[in-house]
């Protein structure tokens, strides 16, 4: 049961308060805080991300959530799934995004008499009610500019008259009774690389995870069916709850009746190949000396079917100690920041058979000591490469049953990097 | 092609950058409004205070909007407004949603702390629940049932009947979630609540089932025999369910499974792939594909056969774990952790394989997420590591990982090793120690010495590893390397004379005292093996004596005296050697130093009295390593406890080789979550490993096979029609419900909540009672019923089996049936009042017995 629910601002400040059961005293909050600022001050590489999910108090079990700065704070007295208050307790920033564009402590207070609407309409009781988004925008609606139109323009004499939508309609996932004039559906294929590459430029692990995000403007109940030319591709799959699982298990298609609006029709795994050549190379040479180190990275392209790779940014944190740095690049632009010790290069994009940009320079520390000489080093890599997709994963045929029109169907496929490091 | 598409894409950018201009423009004019930013009445002095009230009081919405708007804005801010609520009730009834909505907002807040004014809404509340919209009369009964005044249990129980039969399910799943809240008000409801419950689940609504069944959690998670009709009715809803009431379902159907089924864990499915042909056909058209009701005549046979076969995994057992499957691709986390839960806890042991690699997934997700899920996977590892031990690279260290995530990920590791993953895994391992993060250091190494101690054939090559890491440049690799040594050379002794005498060597370079007390302890503890090196060792360390730690000081005189022990008393260097030490020992500043330098002498070189022994044992050092002092002190206690302590003359020193040399236990390398599979899969106690309030652990397994026919009513049960409102046609099964549903739509008009009980029974029972009786005797409905039919039924099954036969006939042989029990009315009526809640077999039984 997930009784009450604090939303934290940055400086640990109560934004939000909603209790679903029983009154919670606010002096949770403070002890929270106080357990927050402990840990954090119990070693030097701690930071907000390293406290524990769910911290214990003589009464409460604080389980919490840090995203965008805020904390989802979630007091429970009994055992739980934990779990499932990590899940719901995601579902709000999600869902908050999806009314305001984003979330931020300026947007919630900005919106708070909604926010309130929402928190009591998706939990009842510390049960979860509901959390579609397609349903919550029934029963509260969004503040779009439409809606703010109404209200300003005839503020007199429509909020008295506004009525409550009737009809739900029977799927959880879809408003009832939605119209377009142009009936448009768009798939974004996005394969994201997980891999740790070691200095020899082999792939200690590699992982290739595909989403497909569907942006839906239906109108009426349109029922889908889409197949694939090479559904062989993809594994280990896990879909929007309007997706039947059976029809995928059997025919391997995607039959659905898509929600309203944005959404993410499904996730995958990509089945590699044994020996898959990644799509970019970062070459790192890190010599350390006694007082400094001097360093060489260069970044070359490898395999992507001639596509330019964009936004390519290498980050590279430094050890604590560091102190100076010089630099000089043929390509992009980098930034030392002192304080975090983080150089940060922004490469920008690199076009196939064009010179390798290299980043070379070196730094110093301001302490020596033999620990500092033996550290290793990990470099994050951002790119994206557009109209390209890392699995080969097409889309062949879209149908739709239930209604008359013909839709529109646009695809777009990228490839980007997710969680990838290169460790020197 | 291409042209048509660049025009259409600058017309749309066209498109979206006039309206992006309109829309700012209209965003202009609407902050002239104030409406664009409700953030405003977030600050708030004691002027606009005043203004509140006023505002409550005004004639217009909008400015009653404001004020509530404002007062919300206090709530929010911690401020205690609840001298508002006579204002805000009258609000109440207002024609604007809006202001109801903010309304209820407050009430649900205060009502508390405001009962006698809280009752004000409830007229408003209950004219509402006959309102067109569904949405009202849902909105209704929430707030009726969430404002926690107990007086007003009996209206919220009348507003829970009247939304159970409500055509809509939205309003039906409010009508689920009333229940609970109810109980809490007045736990004297409980009867009638069950009754409601009971009806409830009957609901074929998809919608509303899941919130049914989290009531039956909250009010009555004891009666499970209320489940036994709707099993396998449940089992097949569950891919349509919402993601919260799949929760809920499986929570339920874990726990039922767990009282109704024999322990399949361990058992194989292969013994169900061989059992005869006939079955397994039978089987095959019993689960097929098409969701479509289960047929009477497989199901017979099949529990008859499993009578014959009692090895094998129940059918209803397998049809749940089948059904619970695909739930695996979920894109709730928690739906795939409780379908993990169910496969651990009930599924054979071999196919737990299939939850490995959806567990896995959820490492992508949100860090909280992974936080538990790597927990739940160390509690699952410890216990089968080869639903794992393929994807160790998932659990490879990632340098933006957060503490946490890092430890469990190399408890992880160590757990999963294989012999064939281990070589990438140690390779990984080494990689750790080079990070600059002291502490991941520290984890690494200890994980390699788990490593090595669970296989032993890697052993070898992790001891080179180590090794090289001993002469590392950084204490405190040196340090944790030698200490993993020092650990692992305990579990292979044959290894330690090359190892202890390169650690020696090393022992000139190596400064960090904890390194050195263990390379003492080693060379003390191997002596008889390292003729040569260990004296050379005491030597040396003799030198270095004054300039040791305290922890390498006790253990260089442990070392001395294990040595004097072995050679005796007659080899003068190390004689000499050893007294020196104790006389060093004697005038240093530690007391822990200076009583073990008495302890030994008087040990060694023999004293006046024993008992020495047993008063210096208490004051055993405070040594860090905890497991060494373990062996040390169960050493000694072993063998003083041998000794006659009658005897005055006690000669410790006959004894001493037999006290310090003994065979020492070598430690276990116990993994940091150890103790985690005890607990429930995805509890909470498992994540924190301890007890939660609240925890309650599953079930046992029954020990003998509960009756299973007390399922197979399932086939007939019906529900009436306004339950059968399926999810249209978004739903996996929509088609086969659709057909169940048109049998029995002539049903609804009965209306009634008890008798849709009846309906839901067999045909035989249908028509049997009046509606009238019936609803005499549920008041007098008493909890022990349910055990007399599962007792009697279970004896019975082979009876009820054959009744089973006729009711599900036609029209003609229902009719004969109600004939029968109209004739034994009369001397049934008194017996069955207590009885009649019962279910069918007992009742059915009778009848028939009698026939």
């Amino acid at each position: 049961m997930i009784e009450s629910l604090f939303v934290l601002s940055p400086t640990g400040k109560v934004i939000i308060e909603k209790h679903w059961h029983e009154l919670i005293p606010r002096r949770v909050v403070d002890y929270f805080n106080d357990q927050v600022s402990k840990a954090m001050t119990a070693g030097e590489d701690i930071t907000r991300e390293d406290v524990l999910p769910i911290i214990s108090s003589p009464k409460y079990q604080l389980i919490n959530i840090y995203r965008d700065g805020l904390t989802y704070l979630s007091p429970v007295t009994k055992e739980v799934d934990p779990m499932m208050v990590f899940e719901f307790l995601h579902r709000i920033p999600d869902i908050m995004q999806e009314y305001f564009g984003q979330v931020s402590e300026t947007v919630i207070k900005e919106n708070f008499v909604t926010v309130y609407q929402l928190l009591e309409e998706m939990m009842d009781d510390g049960f979860p009610l509901t959390t579609e988004p397609n349903a919550l925008k029934e029963i509260v609606p969004a503040p779009n500019i439409l809606n703010k139109v109404i209200t300003t323009m005839g503020a007199s004499t429509s909020v008295s008259t506004r009525k409550m939508p009737n009809g739900m309609s029977n799927l959880p996932w879809r408003k009832a009774g939605v119209k377009y004039t142009s009936n448009e559906i768009f798939f974004d294929i996005v394969e994201e690389i997980d891999a740790i590459v070691d200095s020899t430029g082999k792939a200690v692990s590699c992982e290739a995870h595909g989403t497909i995000l569907t942006n839906s403007r239906l109108s009426g109940m349109p029922d889908l069916t889409l197949s694939f030319v090479n559904p062989r591709l993809v594994d280990d799959c896990s879909f929007h709850s309007s997706v039947r699982f059976n029809k995928w298990e059997s025919e391997k298609v995607l039959s659905f009746v898509p929600p309203d609006g944005h959404f993410r029709l499904m996730s995958y795994r990509v089945n590699l190949p044994s020996q898959q050549n990644l799509p970019i190379q970062v070459k790192p040479s890190i010599n350390i000396g006694a007082n400094g180190a001097k360093f060489d990275i260069s970044v070359s392209l490898r395999n992507t079917e001639g596509k330019a790779v964009e936004n390519v940014v290498l980050t590279l944190p430094l050890h604590k100690s560091t102190t100076t740095l010089t630099a000089h690049c043929n390509g992009g632009q980098y930034m030392f920041d002192p304080v975090a010790k983080v150089l940060r290069w922004d490469v920008g994009k690199i076009v196939p058979r064009e010179r390798a940009p290299v980043l070379s320079g070196s730094f110093g520390f301001g302490t020596s000591s033999d620990a500092v000489a033996n550290a290793g080093y990990n470099i994050g890599v951002e790119f994206v490469i557009n109209s390209h997709s890392l699995s080969g994963l097409k889309v062949d045929v879209l149908k739709l049953f239930n209604e008359s029109y013909k839709p529109y169907k646009g695809v777009r496929t990228m490839t980007k990097a997710g969680r990838y490091q290169v460790r020197a | 092609m291409y042209n048509v598409d660049a025009y259409l894409k600058s017309l749309t950018s066209n498109a979206v950058k006039l309206s992006k201009k309109v829309q700012d423009g209209i965003a202009e004019n609407t902050r002239d409004f104030r409406f664009e930013n409700q953030a405003h009445f977030l600050d708030t002095n004691d002027d606009k205070m005043r203004e509140i009230r006023k505002n409550l009081d005004s004639r217009y919405e909008k400015e009653k909007l404001d004020g509530l708007k404002r007062l919300i804005a206090m709530i929010s801010k911690g401020r205690d407004v609840s001298e508002f609520f006579p204002d805000v009730v009258k609000n109440v009834a207002s024609n604007s949603l809006e202001v109801r909505k903010l309304v209820y907002i407050y009430i649900l807040r205060y009502a508390e702390q405001e009962q006698d004014l809280a009752l004000l809404s409830v007229n408003t509340f209950q004219k509402d629940l006959s309102d067109k919209n569904q949405l009202i009369r849902a909105m209704a009964l929430r707030v009726m049932s969430g404002i926690r005044v107990p007086v007003i249990s009996p209206i919220v129980m009348l507003g829970i009947k009247k939304c159970v039969t409500d055509l809509s399910p939205y309003v039906r799943k409010i009508a689920a979630h009333a229940i609970p809240k109810c109980y809490q008000l007045d736990p004297a409801q409980k009867d009638a609540l069950l009754d409601i419950i009971t009806t409830m689940l009957g609901d074929n609504s998809t919608f509303t089932i899941g919130s049914v069944l989290m009531a039956f959690n909250q009010v009555c998670p004891d009666r499970l025999d209320l489940i036994h009709p709707q099993y396998r009715k449940l089992c097949r809803m569950l891919v349509d369910m919402d993601e919260w009431g799949q929760i809920t379902a499986l929570d339920l159907l874990l726990r039922y499974s767990r009282t109704q089924f024999l322990n399949p864990i361990g058992k194989s499915t292969a013994t169900t792939a061989a059992r005869s042909k006939k079955e397994k056909s039978v089987a095959k058209s019993f689960y097929s594909d098409d969701d479509s009701d289960i047929s009477h005549r497989s199901d017979e046979s099949s529990d008859t056969s499993s009578d014959e076969d009692n090895n094998a995994v129940d059918l209803d057992l397998s049809f749940l774990l089948k059904c619970a499957l695909p739930l695996l691709q979920s894109r709730n986390s928690q739906v795939v952790l409780s379908v993990a839960k169910l496969y651990m806890h009930l599924a054979p042991a071999e196919d737990s394989y299939k939850i490995g690699r959806p567990l896995v997934r959820l490492l992508r997700t949100h860090r909280e997420i992974q936080y538990v899920v790597l927990n739940n996977i160390v509690a699952i590892a410890s216990q089968r590591p080869y639903v794992f031990d393929q994807f160790y690279q998932h659990f490879f260290v990632r340098s933006t990982d957060p503490v946490f995530i890092r430890n469990l990920k190399l408890d992880i590791l160590t757990l999963i090793a294989t012999e064939s993953n281990i070589t990438f895994i140690l390779r990984e391992l080494q990689e750790y120690v080079k990070s600059s993060n002291k502490d991941l250091v520290t984890q690494a190494i200890q994980a390699i010495g788990r490593c090595a101690s669970n296989i032993p054939e890697m052993a070898e090559s992790c001891l080179g590893g180590l090794l090289n890491l001993s002469y590392s440049k950084s204490n405190s690799v040196v340090a944790e390397s030698v200490v993993a040594i020092r650990r692992l050379l305990q579990q292979r002794p044959g290894d330690s004379v090359v190892m202890i005498t390169q650690l020696t060597k090393a022992l000139d370079e190596i400064t960090e005292p904890l390194a050195r007390a263990n390379i003492f302890w080693l060379v003390g503890q191997y002596c008889s093996q390292l003729p040569t090196v260990a004296p050379d060792v005491l030597r040396k360390a003799a030198k270095s004596f004054c300039s040791e730690s305290e922890s390498s000081k006790l253990q260089v005189l442990t070392l001395g005296g294990k040595l004097v022990a072995q050679e005796g008393t007659l080899s003068r260097t190390i004689n000499l050697l050893f007294q020196y030490v104790l006389n060093m020992a004697r005038y240093d500043l530690d007391y822990n130093v200076r009583d073990r330098a008495r302890f030994l002498r008087a040990l060694v070189y023999g004293s006046q009295n024993g008992a020495a022994a047993a008063t210096e044992q208490d004051v055993d050092d405070q040594e860090s390593r905890p497991e060494e002092q373990r062996a040390v002190e169960g050493g000694l206690t072993e063998d003083v406890g041998g000794f006659e302590y009658s005897e005055k003359e006690l000669n410790l020193s006959e004894h001493v080789k037999a006290i310090l040399l003994s065979e020492k236990e070598a430690p276990v390398q116990e993994n940091p979550s150890h103790g985690r599979e005890q607990y429930k899969v995805g509890s909470m106690s498992l994540v924190l490993n301890r007890v939660v309030a609240g925890y309650e652990p599953l079930p046992d397994w029954p020990t003998t096979q509960p009756d299973p026919s007390v399922r197979r009513l399932a086939a007939t049960m019906e529900a009436p029609g306004y339950m059968n409102d399926r999810t249209g046609f978004g739903s996996d099964s929509a088609y086969a419900q659709s057909r169940q549903g048109q049998g029995n739509s002539n049903m609804n008009s009965s209306g009634g909540m008890g008798s849709s009980r009846y309906d839901g029974q067999t045909g035989a029972y249908r028509g049997a009672e009046t509606l009238d009786k019936f609803l005499e005797s549920s008041e007098e409905e008493s909890t022990d019923s349910d055990e007399d039919s599962s007792s009697e039924s279970e004896s019975e099954s082979e009876e009820s089996s054959a009744v089973e036969g006729s009711s599900d006939g036609d029209e003609e042989e229902e009719g004969s049936d109600e004939d029968e029990e109209e004739g034994d009315d009369d001397d049934e009526e008194e017996a069955s009042s207590s009885e009649e809640e019962a279910i069918l077999p007992t009742t059915v039984k009778r009848a028939n017995g009698r026939k």
